[in-house]
Formats: C-alpha cells, sequence, structure tokens
C-alpha cells in the first residue's frame, strides 16, 4: 500500500515535470489532407461537429483519446478552448439525437498516431509536436 | 400502444441497421456506424404530492430508462439512426419497451462551411435545448427537465412524429447558424396528453391531424446560443361510448424562446415560451375555450471539479396567462386555484463517478400543482399546494 501511494507521488511529479510538453499538443492529420495549417475557429468547428469536410469536400473523420486522458485535456483546453466536458456534451447531443456522429475514440497516443495515418481525412492529436512516418502535422493559426 | 410502435416500416428500418453492422466491425479506417447506451434508475421520495409513482411520504423506483441507440452511415450523404427507449414514469408512463425514433437524414447538399438536408421517418422534434434527448440523462442538465417547458405529462407530444424535416446549417464568421422546417403527424393519443388538453381521461382519443414545426439556432463566438422554436399541431376527437364529448378540434401552437450563455466552467440558460391550447366543438360537457400557457425558467450550472456539478433553477409554469394566480379558475370551477400554477426551486448535484457512471441527486421546492402528472395523482381535491421532491439517479452508458 505505502508502496503504491508512493508510486502515485512519483508518478504525480513526473506528469508536473513533462506537463509543458503534454501541453504543446500537436494537430495531426491524414498525409493526403490538403493544407499546411488550420485556423482556430476551424479547428473548433470540426470538433464540435459543425464542419463535416476539408475543403477539397473529403470527409473528416475525427479521432480523440478518452475524456479524462491528460493530452485530451490540454487539446480541449488549449487548441479549442473548451472544456472536456462541454465537448462530450456536445457529442451527446448531435449522436443521440441522429444529427452527427461522436468522434471515434482511441485509446491511447499510438492507436491514435495508427489510426490517423490509415484513414484518409483523419484528423487526431498527439502530445509532442514531433513528426512521424505517414501522419502530417497542421500548423495552428 | 407498443406493438403499434413497433409495426411496418419502423422496425423493418430498425432491423435493417442493425443486420447491417458487423460488416464494418473492423473497419481501421473508422467505422460507418455506431452503437451506444445507457440505462439509468431513480428513486423519488416526496411530501403530500405524488411524482412518478407512490413517492408521497416514501419511496418510488418507478422511473426507470433506458436506451438503445444506433446509427449507420451507408453513404457520405446518408445517415439512418434510431433508438429503442424503455422507460417507466409512475402511472404516467407504463409503455416499457418502444421505438423513440427511427429516421433517415440525407444530406444533398454539403461544402465545407454550409449543409442542407432533409430527415424523415420517425424523426425526432427540434424543440428548445434539451428535448431532442430528454430520455439520455447525461444529456439533461438535472435528473428532471424544466416542467415548464418541457412538461413531461404532454412528452408524447413533444418526443418524435412520422414526417420529415427540412434542415440546413452553416459556420461563418459570426458564428453558427442552424435551422429545421418540417411537418409531422403528432401523437396525441396518449393518456397524459388527454389529461393536459381535455383536463381528463375521456372515453373517446385523441388523433393528431398535422403539425408545423420550426427552430433556428445562432450559436454566437462569444459562446451564446440563441434558438426560436414554432409549432403549431392540431388534433381531432374521436368520441368514445356514451361519450359526453362531441367530435371536438385541439389547437396547439407555441413559441419558445432560448437563450444560453457560457462562461468557463459556469452555463446560464433561460427558456420561454408560451404555447396556446384552443378547444372547439366539443359540445356543452365541454364548451369552446382559448388559453395561453406562460412558462419560463433561468437555470445555472457550475462545473467546480471536472467531474461534479452544482444546478440551481428557478421555474415558472403558468396554465393561464390571464389567470395566474387560478382565482378566477377556482370561482368558475370550484377546484383549488393551485392547479393552474406551478414554481419550482431545483438544487442538484451530479457526479461523473467514471466515464461510464454518473450518479445525480436533486431537490424541488415547489409551490403549485399546476404540472403534477394526473395519472399519479387521479383524486383533484386532495392535491396540496405547497410540496418537496428529492431525487437521486444513478446512469451507466456504453
Amino acid at each position: 500500500m505505502a508502496h503504491a501511494r508512493f508510486l502515485f507521488w512519483r508518478l504525480l511529479v513526473l506528469i508536473f515535470l513533462v506537463s509543458p510538453l503534454a501541453a504543446s499538443a500537436g494537430i495531426i492529420v491524414h498525409p493526403g489532407v490538403e493544407g499546411r495549417s488550420i485556423s482556430a475557429a476551424n479547428l473548433r468547428n470540426i470538433y464540435t461537429l459543425r464542419q463535416t469536410l476539408w475543403p477539397n469536400r473529403q470527409p473528416i473523420v475525427i479521432f480523440v483519446l478518452p475524456d479524462d486522458h491528460p493530452v485530451h485535456e490540454a487539446f480541449a483546453k488549449e487548441k479549442l478552448g473548451l472544456y472536456p466536458y462541454r465537448l462530450r456534451q456536445t457529442w451527446d447531443r448531435l449522436s443521440f439525437s441522429g444529427m452527427a456522429s461522436a468522434p471515434i475514440e482511441v485509446r491511447d497516443e499510438n492507436e491514435m498516431r495508427a489510426r490517423v495515418r490509415a484513414t484518409p481525412g483523419a484528423i487526431g492529436y498527439t502530445s509532442k509536436d514531433t513528426g512521424y512516418d505517414g501522419i502530417k502535422i497542421l500548423r495552428l493559426e | 400502444m407498443t406493438a403499434s410502435r413497433f409495426s411496418g416500416w419502423n422496425s423493418l428500418l430498425l432491423s435493417g441497421l442493425l443486420a447491417a453492422l458487423p460488416a464494418w466491425a473492423n473497419d481501421l479506417a473508422g467505422p460507418r456506424y455506431q452503437i451506444q447506451g445507457f440505462a439509468a434508475q431513480g428513486l423519488i421520495g416526496s411530501t403530500n404530492n405524488n411524482f412518478f409513482g407512490d413517492s408521497r411520504d416514501g419511496v418510488s423506483t418507478e422511473f426507470t430508462e433506458a436506451g438503445l441507440h444506433g446509427t449507420w452511415q451507408p453513404l457520405d450523404a446518408l445517415r439512418l439512426s434510431g433508438q429503442v427507449l424503455y422507460r417507466r414514469a409512475g402511472e404516467s408512463d407504463q409503455d416499457g419497451l418502444r421505438l423513440d425514433y427511427a429516421q433517415a437524414d440525407w444530406r444533398f447538399f454539403q461544402t465545407e462551411a454550409t449543409q442542407f438536408g432533409i430527415k424523415f421517418g420517425k424523426v425526432k422534434l427540434p424543440y428548445g435545448l434539451y428535448n431532442e434527448t430528454r430520455d439520455v440523462p447525461f444529456t439533461r442538465p438535472g435528473i428532471l427537465l424544466p416542467q415548464s417547458v418541457y412538461v413531461d405529462n404532454s412528452r408524447d407530444l413533444l418526443l418524435a412524429a412520422p414526417g420529415f424535416f427540412l434542415h440546413g446549417a452553416s459556420v461563418q464568421k459570426y458564428g453558427a447558424t442552424d435551422f429545421l422546417l418540417g411537418w409531422v403527424r403528432p401523437d396525441f393519443n396518449s393518456e397524459s396528453v388527454e389529461y393536459v388538453f381535455l383536463g381528463n381521461t375521456r372515453p373517446g382519443k385523441l388523433e393528431g391531424k398535422g403539425a408545423l414545426g420550426a427552430r433556428l439556432r445562432w450559436d454566437l463566438p462569444t459562446d451564446t446560443t440563441l434558438m426560436v422554436t414554432y409549432a403549431d399541431a392540431k388534433a381531432g376527437y374521436v368520441p368514445g361510448n356514451a361519450d359526453p364529448l362531441a367530435a371536438g378540434d385541439v389547437r396547439y401552437r407555441n413559441l419558445l424562446f432560448t437563450l444560453q450563455q457560457r462562461l468557463d466552467t459556469l452555463t446560464l440558460t433561460a427558456e420561454y415560451g408560451e404555447p396556446r391550447g384552443k378547444l372547439s366543438g366539443f359540445g356543452a360537457a365541454l364548451p369552446d375555450s382559448a388559453r395561453t400557457v406562460q412558462a419560463f425558467y433561468l437555470q445555472g450550472e457550475w462545473r467546480f471539479r471536472p467531474a461534479w456539478e452544482l444546478m440551481l433553477r428557478h421555474d415558472l409554469f403558468y396554465r393561464d396567462k390571464n389567470d395566474r394566480n387560478g382565482r378566477q379558475f377556482q370561482a368558475a370551477t370550484g377546484l383549488p386555484a393551485h392547479n393552474m400554477f406551478a414554481r419550482d426551486w431545483t438544487l442538484g448535484l451530479r457526479w461523473d463517478a467514471t466515464r461510464n457512471l454518473m450518479l445525480r441527486a436533486e431537490y424541488h421546492y415547489v409551490n403549485g400543482t399546476g404540472w403534477l402528472p394526473g395519472p399519479d395523482n387521479p383524486a383533484f381535491f386532495s392535491r396540496e399546494q405547497y410540496w418537496n421532491m428529492w431525487l437521486l439517479q444513478a446512469a451507466y452508458r456504453f
């Protein structure tokens, strides 16, 4: 028990130390998506399910991490200016009324990268702004 | 009732929807379908009056909600969705399992910023902020919706109905706008709706003829939402055996205004509606009448912790705008004046204990019996003006 508690505190300290990294969540898209940057307003419209197509009319496929994932919390607050609970509320109201589908939830960042790489029109985010093979990073305007 | 709701093409649509699912199950590119659901159980206790079962001086367990929702996109422009709902709410709702809605939505025009579509089938009716998902506990601001605007007594009328809606949405610099405009055949045929319009359960039945519905919504960049909903519905009465009522007509019109402002962890919401009901041609036993209801609530929600939310609401309901305290009604009918209004203070607490489990507690202090469910309180004269109610609810989602 004492050991577990010690680990917990170690973890907390670790999260505190790496949080500046987690804060700079990067926006990633499938390489087929056009453009190099995205406006904050567009990003918010996409994640609130109002914008469903890319400028070339390709359907947007949205990926998210779980609501309580630190990277999701950072992305929601800093990039979208919304708390995770508000996003969930928007998705619930639109999906249960049959007007839209909620974003596809992935377990972790590895799955996020794999799914974005494999899905034409996909958008997602990761904790680091570093590049990966087969994934494009969009700059936030 | 239940059987009829499952009949015909509705069930065809739903079974087709479910049968098509496995084909997409392992698609890495993102599934074209989604299945989600919920189950919730409530406990209700009250003083002086009953709400959803025998809650007076006891505990009613007769508030259960469960739903299975599915949506499937066979084409980019076509979305099929439906929900099967189980609901029990005291004496007012004993229908059990039912098809809540089943609709097809075809987006015939889509660009990056604008889209137009038409949805048809048994469609969800747009009405205010919460109506389309009113049975999904997580989407409500409390265990109960504000009863002034979202009267559970006439919920059957507001839920879903066969018909169609044209809709459109656009995102611009000044914010996001969307509209819905359509025609449906509303469902007047339930005991509670009869109570609302005809004052009691009657030997015959009310049949919906047609209803026009429209909603305009504007979400400003300032996190403000403005909305106007309009509805105009007509129903005809089919008299039963030895019925004192003639084949009269009911007309119901409603104009509802919505304002919501979101400020960081605070959400302020107000909705104001003036539903008008008109009765004509029922004969001497029920003279022609026209009445304007007034419904208003002001609500604050505060997320003081990521998983905790506090809600405070003041909810006003007057069955006759020109007789708010019910004195004219009492003088004319001899029935208690408090049947004509209800003023409700509500305090609620929400805890999202895990990602799947939500627990809620709620307290109501009510002055008046204006929206008290008739079937739970059949004796007019034993209803009391001042009453309290507490509710607990556990809701699970998957």
